[in-house]
């Protein structure tokens, strides 16, 4: 019986050598596989046992941190929190148990430690029983500008607003705010069903605190759009230079025989003054004029050269203005209301920043971006920003005619934002160019929309140059309601770095 | 060896505190009271069963005291402020429950060296034990539903909040029916037959005996739905008769019985076709969520653990349902790693071992087949409930002996525990006297 028993336990042999390399292949070879299942709850918990990293505002020189995990007392798990919400919730989106938005999304897996790039990090982390732990993402927004700018909005009054600033000779964001906003902490309970109820009730909500207007182009440009019609006309010859004369009829007769009305119905100076004079004033039918000449293919082009109808990525996605080719958008009746910002152009207040910003930086725009840089745990550095270029608008002398007319818009007592971005209102020198667009709405359910596009160039007392575009939805007029919103921004933001 | 086992518990008691509370947890009046038990088993086998193998009982105490740890770990589930659902139907007496399931299998243990003082002794009761056997597994099948079903598997007598799964205790008799049968009955068996292709096929009345095996284990599959259970008979019975006759057709035979009916059962019953595709398709369409989720999230647990495991207290594997009886082998996977996943199988391994050695040791024939059997089907119970766990095989429903909440089948180990010592100590020992038996004869072992 014995050799019988010798072969039992051969058999026992097996089955435990079977086991074990079964063990092995399970959970030595097979677990990338099975953490990669949809559905594996432990993965799915296993994001809240490590530290996620922090999203920092570094643009004022300082670390200001924006999202952070934090570990819960009594618990090894963590939750998010933003200390400031609703101010940086354009930016920092939200980092939910299922999914996230804004930074929080496009710079997930940086901050939740499974870019391949924290491999080695996690590595060593595995062999010293470190903790595991996120990169912290460095944003360029600055803290001054952007508590200015969502305390602005807040103060207006309740419309829907955003802002955007950026420094022109970088591309770098400083301010992005959205009004009304949300506060994310709703959303980073752990309980699902809670989860779903405080997300139902923002996505529901009229207000639409979600919609980051920032960057959503929402708005038509109005006037602002001006900038882009003189930036054609100059390149394409229509005009020498800023004191070459433009006709500006009262009213515009357009080939369709509608009429075309200064704001107000008011006059434009005689009729044929300089191009500056009609910028300054913001007559409408100067630059109608232009634009119908320029034709709307020319228009769009310069449009999409300033970085209309592109989509790029802030490291989110954005697609900051429109100029769409919609039917009938090559009538030249059409087109005179494209060149004054109506019809259908659409921008944001990126978009609005975006404009001031290449005309600032010499016609050249640079490309918007809010990561500064993302340091790995142990401050080792991930990934830099290096700023580059979007496109070439116009050159650099267009873009010191057009900065010249900007400049009088502030501070000829005659300008349209004389009043309350020039000399009365600050001694900074503010270059700007309102919009008062309508926006389809009837008055009575809405006001034209206030738009500023302003930059504040280097020189002394500013150590760095900033761009502005700010939009106020039923503000009123530019001047009024937008323009003393990118003022207090550009003043906090001059102030923190004077 | 002992205090080496016991000591392992005690840290592994600790860790199990700091990882869910971060602080050592209090005095572990439990744990004293297991280190008692298991001193007062050591005395007793130093008393009743001098020469018996000294690893037997320290590889029982570890795997019993690892148990109980993973059940004071499960019954508090995850940390506090742990997202998710927590699943865990323990309740906060587990712990005390299995250690007092401990303390009743000790006390068979020592039962069983002091009754039996010589493993032939069974002899005399085998077809006494042999019915006592069928009689155990039978009453589950005849019981009504609220008396004999807990969650699905209609293996259990309950009577008024106490339950006892018969069928653990049935395999124990029904292993000294076999070997008291088979001993009786080898030569029969091992000669008589004819030669068919090379391989000499026993005869048909001397094949009853199988059939009726198989046909039983079938049977208590059908009323009971109990694969696993039926597995470990079969396995037992085919183990037993292949060491008494060590007729390699009887291996074939009962293989193909075995696929043979394993074929006929899947294509009979849906629910063990199930099995069958969720061993094969786990992760396939709606099973993860559905029919597979229960061995979906002990694979995930297995691979959530890796190489190091997560520490105790520091899984989740409270989200496999059921984890603390048939799953618990996957918590010590999450929690403990392959690392120590690898150290539990080595030591039920080396208890197998150790078993198989008694039984080569030994001189006498039933305590040979008896042993050599019981130890084989420690392995295979090892092997479907593990394997089925880690998806080697499809997954059936049997305990993990020592380590499954659950106090039949621990108290059943013990007893097993209680048979390698008795036989260990004979096999180790000097000769033993001559018992008045019918005509057996003692050989006298030198040394």
């Amino acid at each position: 019986m014995n050799r019988a028993l010798l072969r039992i336990s051969l058999a026992c042999l097996a089955m435990f050598v079977l086991l074990l390399l079964n063990m092995n292949y399970v959970q030595a070879f097979e677990t990338n596989k099975l953490a990669t299942e949809p559905g594996n709850i432990r993965v799915f918990d296993e994001q809240f046992t490590y530290q996620r990293g922090s999203i920092v505002a570094t643009g004022d020189g300082n670390d200001v941190t924006i999202a952070e995990s934090r570990l819960i007392k009594g618990t090894d798990t963590y939750q998010r929190y933003y200390p400031q919400g609703p101010v940086y919730a354009p930016v920092t989106g939200f980092d939910t148990i299922y999914s996230q938005t804004g930074i929080e999304q496009t710079a997930n897996k940086l901050l939740d430690g499974t870019d391949p790039r924290l491999a080695i990090h996690n590595l060593t982390s595995l062999l010293t029983g470190k903790q595991k732990q996120g990169a912290t993402v460095e944003l360029t927004i600055s803290p001054a500008a952007q508590q200015a700018a969502y305390s602005a909005l807040v103060d207006d009054g309740g419309h829907p607003a955003a802002v955007v600033a950026m420094n022109p000779s970088t591309g770098a964001i400083l301010a992005m705010a959205s009004y009304p906003s949300y506060d994310p902490n709703v959303l980073t309970t752990f309980n699902g069903t809670q989860l779903n109820d405080a997300y139902d009730n923002l996505a529901h909500d009229p207000a639409q605190p979600l919609l980051n207007r920032a960057v959503t182009p929402n708005f038509p440009p109005g006037s602002s759009f001006k900038i882009v019609t003189s930036s054609a006309a100059f390149s394409q010859g229509l005009v020498a230079n800023t004191s070459t004369t433009v006709l500006a009829p009262e009213p515009l007769q357009l080939p369709n025989g509608n009429l075309l009305n200064n704001d107000g119905d008011e006059t434009c100076a005689d009729g044929d003054p300089p191009i500056i004079e009609a910028f300054y004033l913001s007559c409408n039918t100067a630059f109608a004029g232009l634009g119908i000449r320029l034709t709307a293919p020319v228009l769009r082009d310069y449009a999409s050269k300033f970085g209309m109808n592109q989509t790029f990525d802030i490291p989110f996605q954005v697609e900051p203005g429109l100029f769409p080719e919609d039917q009938g958008w090559t009538d030249p009746s059409l087109t005179a209301f494209s060149a004054i910002g109506q019809f259908d152009d659409e921008v944001s207040p990126l978009q609005e920043a975006m404009l001031a910003s290449a005309i600032e930086n010499g016609g050249t725009l640079m490309k918007p971006y809010l990561v500064q840089q993302v340091l790995g745990p142990g401050l080792s550095l991930i990934e830099s920003a290096s700023p580059t270029a979007l496109s070439h608008p116009v050159t650099p002398q267009v873009a010191g005619y057009v900065k010249a007319m900007m400049y009088e818009v502030t501070h000829n007592p005659s300008g349209t934002a004389y009043e309350t971005a020039g000399p009365p209102a600050t001694s900074i020198p503010i270059y700007g160019k309102t919009g008062t667009a309508e926006n389809g709405l009837t008055p009575a359910e809405s006001p034209d929309d206030a738009v500023f596009s302003c930059f504040v160039p280097a020189g002394p007392g500013v150590s760095s140059p900033i761009a502005v575009g700010v939009i106020v939805q039923g503000g009123g007029f530019g001047a009024d309601a937008a323009a003393p919103i990118a003022v207090q921004v550009i003043q906090a933001y001059l102030k923190a770095h004077s | 060896m002992l205090v080496f086992a016991i000591a392992v518990v005690l840290l592994a008691y600790a860790a199990v505190g700091l990882g869910l509370r971060g602080r050592l947890p209090g005095l572990p009046t439990d744990l004293v009271v297991f280190a008692a038990l298991m001193v007062a088993a050591h005395v007793a086998i130093r008393r009743f069963a001098p020469h018996a193998d000294p690893l037997l009982l320290p590889l029982a105490a570890l795997l019993n005291g690892l148990g109980i740890v993973m059940i004071y770990r499960l019954q508090q589930s995850g940390r506090n402020g742990n997202p998710g659902l927590q699943v865990t139907d323990l309740p906060s007496s587990a712990t005390t429950t299995q250690l007092l399931y401990t303390g009743v299998g000790v006390a068979a243990l020592v039962a069983v060296l002091v009754l039996v003082r010589e493993a032939r002794v069974l002899q005399r009761y085998t077809y006494t034990l042999g019915a006592l056997g069928l009689v155990l597994l039978a009453i589950p099948a005849v019981l009504p539903t609220s008396h004999s079903t807990v969650n699905g598997a209609k293996v259990w007598i309950i009577f008024g909040g106490f339950s006892v799964e018969p069928g653990e205790f049935a395999r124990l008799a029904l292993a000294v029916f076999f070997a008291g049968y088979l001993v009786s009955k080898r030569d029969v068996l091992a000669l008589a037959g004819r030669r068919v292709l090379g391989i000499t096929f026993p005869r048909a009345r001397d094949l009853a005996p199988v059939l009726c095996a198989w046909v039983a284990t079938l049977l208590i599959l059908i009323f009971e739905t109990d694969i696993g259970t039926a597995a470990l008979f079969f396995g037992m019975f085919i183990a037993m008769l292949y060491i008494a006759t060590q007729r390699v057709s009887w291996l074939l035979i009962g293989v193909a019985l075995f696929l043979f009916g394993t074929f006929v059962t899947a294509n009979l019953f849906h629910h063990v076709m199930e099995r069958f595709t969720v061993w094969l398709h786990p992760f396939a369409g709606s099973n993860p969520t559905g029919i597979a989720y229960q061995p979906v999230q002990a694979l995930e647990g297995l691979a959530f653990g890796g190489l190091f495991g997560t520490g105790l207290g520091h899984g989740q594997p409270y989200y496999t349902p059921l984890v603390q009886s048939d799953f618990i082998f996957s918590a010590f996977g999450e929690e403990l790693g392959l690392v120590g996943v690898m150290a539990l199988l080595l030591v039920f391994g080396l208890l197998v071992q150790r078993g198989l050695r008694a039984a080569l040791g030994v001189n006498d024939p039933f305590a040979k087949l008896l042993i050599g059997g019981l130890s084989f089907v420690l392995a295979l119970q090892v092997f479907v409930i593990v394997g089925g766990i880690s998806g080697l095989i499809p997954l059936t429903g049997v305990t993990t002996p020592f380590l499954s909440q659950g106090g039949s089948s621990l108290v059943a180990s013990w007893i097993l525990i209680g048979l390698l010592v008795r036989v260990s100590d004979s096999a180790r020992g000097p000769a033993p006297q001559p018992i008045q038996d019918e005509g057996m004869t003692q050989v006298v072992r030198a040394g």
